[in-house]
């Protein structure tokens, strides 16, 4: 009996998938736990491990195809088996699926089309244009393809801003020309032309692609940016355009910490289960300060703020692939041990690729901690994780003069600690508070908590 | 107060003042000698007069091989001279109406950057001052003259001195074997003088794509020009040059000497200093619309240093003149023409194989006789001349044309078009060429595999 192979659903936020390489071929014999294809949301990426025996009959759905979850991509079975009950159902759903699948495409309707061409070219009334969500007709997205027009910018005059031949028509008629060159370099690879050039009356030549100066030889390639790049971009951009945040920096005395991380990592070199980072003691620390003061354990959204009754914390990795920034829910519940084994544990997942993508979301997390006290770095100013009201940055650990208990100066660790915080959600004051809460949980770190 | 004042009325001065005038801005153009600049009154024009004249006269004395049985055909010097002198009246004449017809106030004398205030630039001449909106400087260049041991004005002639000699110099030793030199000891040679051409570098034409060169060189040795590469010259005394040549010393002797070793911008003496205007390697410091580092202060043509031609200097004054109308426009340098009008003609257009290859260009190279073209071998016994066509490896557009043999110069245009236009192998395989010319040595060229 053949069996379907599905897409699966990562999250319950996660609509579509692209698949992003096939590792095995129509027709191979596949074993159970063989990575069939690896596929990635617009946050992780993942690789679908086969749960069955056979023989990889078809495949529907090919490398960069984004295919809605739980549909059918492919089918193993016994030789010589019909596939064809599994595909997928082309004819439903295409008009308002945002899929890019080249199957689903020639499947919509082309009267319709037609009808919408022989009307005259009317530019989209301005209010109702959207910069198309991916929606274009299969003819338009041909004839675009053919001749080298990057279609992303078009604004569609079908329904639902939906992009016709008809506005690809146009958008030839008022570019300018593209050389050869330059036309055959965009088929050839991920180059998008600019609306001006700089050739002979405007023309696009090659060097206008890389969008080099024409004086100088051409000093860098375009690259498309990743799903995730993506997401960090519009997310960081989100976060400075729609809040009004600041940061405030204070040092916390690291004698205490340090003093104990020393005999976490004897005890853990002994043979001690746990291995207690001074991260973790700071982010076990930020939790003890969220619960004295709860007004900066929000998020703002709109008019109305949500007041968490627990702490869902926040960590900013730094991966391959990009930052992530995954949760740990209910951190107000761990001891610290458990605080710490589950904060290795979300940092493994972002790095191997295989973190819950629900976790990433701003929404997961109440509070956020960024640690670049490792990169030596000294003073930064985070940036929020909306909708998210406070953000803790740890910086590297330096030593300052300061006064002894005998009355004499000496050199002492100091840890820079930098909070940004969203005044609409909260005050100068009771910030201030947080974070000399903050750094006094951690120059009273106790000692008992590490059992 | 003018939109325009221009310092300088050579190519790209008057056709500056031209476009400016007809586009209806206020122009002011100023000038110490006479309208058309060294391109006119003692540069390409009087030596293409000249170069004609000598083409007539060594088609009369070599007509026997075509037919053409002449007696008595002598060089009349002075007669050459009157022509050429009537040639740049006549040019000059023209620049002069054209100016009257497009309204632009012309100015004779020496015009200096007087003062800037907030809404324009003062530029004083002859007791006056003319305020002006917007400046371009274009002042040109002048022959440079060494530092070698008795070589000075009072024992060698530039350009602007031979062009107003009476009578032809029996010997002449030519110092610099650049484009000017070569063209001059072209015409010398062709109208019966001993020519020694004494060059420092390996090959004669720096700049022109060497395997041209070396073709031309050896065809004007052919013809009994005397060079001595690898030269340098260490003395002058009266009218002897001395020179090192591989270690050894030795001495051209003659009635008369000729030094074309370079040219530099004129930057001195006009108010630079005033406004700061920034220079780079002796030129004035401009980016791809012409703009000096001080806003409404343009420069075009030799000042700026680089590519020191009249066509380049033209364009320019037309990118300045486009940019104050608000036009788009910017100066590309891929695609200047070089033409050297000796007998045989040699033109080049974009990449020579040295530069390509400096640049890291991968590209492959297409090379033919122009004994191909069959117009070619009608008109000319015993020169057969080379097409080569570069063109880039990854998509075959055309990044270079490099033609020795005549009428390169009026060849060279097309090949400029298809570099602008990033053209194609296969689009220039589409083109018609007129039947039977020598352009159609592009077609054939084409058509030839890569060597």
């Amino acid at each position: 009996m053949a069996e379907p192979i599905i897409m699966p659903r990562q999250g319950q936020s996660v609509e579509s998938c692209i698949i992003t390489e096939w590792h095995k071929k129509k027709g191979e014999q596949i074993k159970k736990g063989d990575i069939l294809f690896a596929y990635e949301t617009d946050k992780a990426s993942f690789e679908e491990e086969s749960e069955h025996e056979g023989i990889l009959l078809d495949i529907f759905f090919d490398d960069g195809d984004e295919v809605p979850v739980l549909t059918n991509v492919g089918v193993i079975g016994k030789e010589g088996e019909s596939t064809d009950e599994y595909k997928p159902d082309k004819g439903a759903g295409t008009q308002d699926s945002a899929s890019k699948d080249k199957e689903l495409d020639e499947t919509t309707p082309m009267e319709k089309e037609s009808e919408e061409e022989s009307a005259p070219y009317q530019q989209p009334d301005q209010e109702t244009v959207r910069i198309n969500d991916g929606k274009i007709s299969p003819r338009a997205k041909r004839l675009a393809n053919d001749k080298g027009l990057d279609y992303a910018q078009i604004s569609g005059s079908g329904p639902e801003g939906r992009i016709i031949e008809r506005d690809i028509l146009h958008a030839l008629d008022t570019t300018p020309k593209i050389t050869a060159k330059a036309k055959k370099a965009m088929q050839e690879e991920e180059y998008s032309a600019p609306s001006e050039g700089s050739g002979l009356g405007g023309n696009i030549t090659y060097s206008d692609l890389s969008a080099s100066n024409n004086v100088y030889a051409e000093d860098h390639e375009v690259m498309p940016l990743s799903n995730i790049r993506k997401r960090i971009a519009k997310a960081m951009h989100a976060s400075l355009q729609n809040s009004a945040q600041l940061t405030h920096h204070m040092s916390a005395d690291a004698r205490n910490i340090l003093r104990l991380r020393k005999i976490a990592k004897k005890k853990s070199e002994e043979g001690y289960a746990y291995n207690i980072t001074l991260n973790d003691m700071v982010c076990y620390a930020v939790i003890r300060a969220l619960l004295k003061h709860p007004e900066a354990n929000v998020h703002l959204i709109g008019d109305s703020m949500r007041q968490f009754k627990k702490i869902h914390l926040g960590l900013a990795v730094d991966t391959e692939r990009g930052l992530m920034v995954p949760a740990i829910k209910n951190a107000d519940d761990l001891s610290l041990t458990g605080l710490s084994s589950q904060l290795k544990a979300v940092v493994e997942a972002c790095r191997k690729g295989n973190i819950d993508p629900d976790l990433l979301s701003g929404e997961a997390a109440t509070f956020t901690v960024s640690n670049l006290g490792n990169y030596g770095v000294e003073m930064f100013t985070p940036v929020l994780n909306l909708p998210q009201a406070g953000i803790l940055g740890v910086n590297t650990i330096i030593q300052r003069p300061a006064p002894l208990n005998d009355g004499s100066f000496g050199f002492v660790p100091y840890m820079g600690l930098s909070l940004t915080y969203d005044h609409r959600a909260l005050d100068g004051g009771p910030a201030t508070k947080l974070l000399a809460a903050i750094k006094t949980e951690i120059e009273n770190f106790d000692i008992t908590t590490l059992d | 107060m003018y939109d325009l004042g221009i310092i300088g009325a050579g190519p790209a001065g008057y056709v500056a003042a031209e476009r400016a005038g007809q586009n209806g801005l206020k122009v002011v153009l100023f000038e110490k000698k006479e309208l058309g600049g060294v391109c006119l009154n003692e540069g390409c024009i009087p030596t293409k007069s000249l170069l004609y004249a000598a083409k007539i006269y060594e088609a009369a004395i070599n007509g026997k091989k075509y037919g053409v049985l002449t007696t008595d055909a002598s060089v009349d010097f002075k007669g050459m001279m009157k022509r050429k002198n009537a040639t740049v009246k006549k040019l000059v004449g023209g620049v002069g109406s054209k100016m009257k017809h497009h309204k632009v106030e012309v100015v004779k004398g020496s015009a200096t950057i007087h003062s800037k205030s907030n809404t324009h630039i003062n530029i004083a001449c002859n007791d006056q001052h003319y305020p002006c909106e917007n400046i371009l400087i274009c002042t040109g260049s002048y022959a440079f003259l060494p530092p070698v041991e008795g070589l000075g004005p009072d024992t060698v002639m530039t350009n602007r001195e031979i062009l107003e000699i009476t009578t032809a110099p029996e010997k002449l030793t030519i110092i610099g074997g650049g484009v000017i030199g070569s063209e001059f000891a072209s015409f010398f040679n062709s109208i019966g003088t001993e020519v020694t051409v004494i060059e420092m570098m390996d090959e004669i034409l720096s700049g022109m794509d060497l395997e041209i060169s070396a073709v031309a060189r050896k065809e004007l040795d052919r013809r009994g020009i005397t060079f001595h590469l690898r030269s340098r010259v260490t003395g002058v005394n009266g009218k002897k040059v001395q020179f090192e040549k591989e270690g050894e010393t030795h001495e051209s002797d003659g009635n008369a000497i000729l030094c074309c070793v370079g040219r530099k911008p004129i930057v001195e003496g006009l108010g630079l200093e005033k406004l700061g205007v920034e220079l780079f390697k002796g030129g004035v410091k401009i980016d791809e619309k012409c703009r000096t580092n001080i806003p409404n202060v343009y420069a075009a043509g030799d000042v700026t240093g680089f590519s020191l031609l009249a066509h380049t200097a033209s364009r320019e004054g037309e990118v300045v003149v486009n940019h104050i109308l608000g036009k788009k426009d910017n100066m590309r340098y891929k695609a200047i023409p070089n033409v050297v009008y000796c007998n045989p003609e040699i033109a080049g257009v974009g990449y020579t194989e040295d530069e390509a290859k400096k640049y890291n260009i991968e590209f492959e190279v297409r090379k033919l006789p122009m004994t191909y073209a069959g117009r070619f071998i009608a008109e000319n016994d015993s020169f057969s001349g080379i097409c080569k066509i570069l063109t880039g490896k990854k998509y075959n557009e055309i990044i270079g044309v490099h033609i020795v043999g005549n009428p390169a110069s009026e060849l060279i245009y097309g090949a400029a078009m298809a570099i602008e236009q990033e053209m194609t192998l296969e689009e220039m395989q589409e083109v018609v060429f007129p039947h039977p010319t020598v352009s159609e040595i592009f077609k054939e060229t084409v058509f030839t595999s890569n060597i």
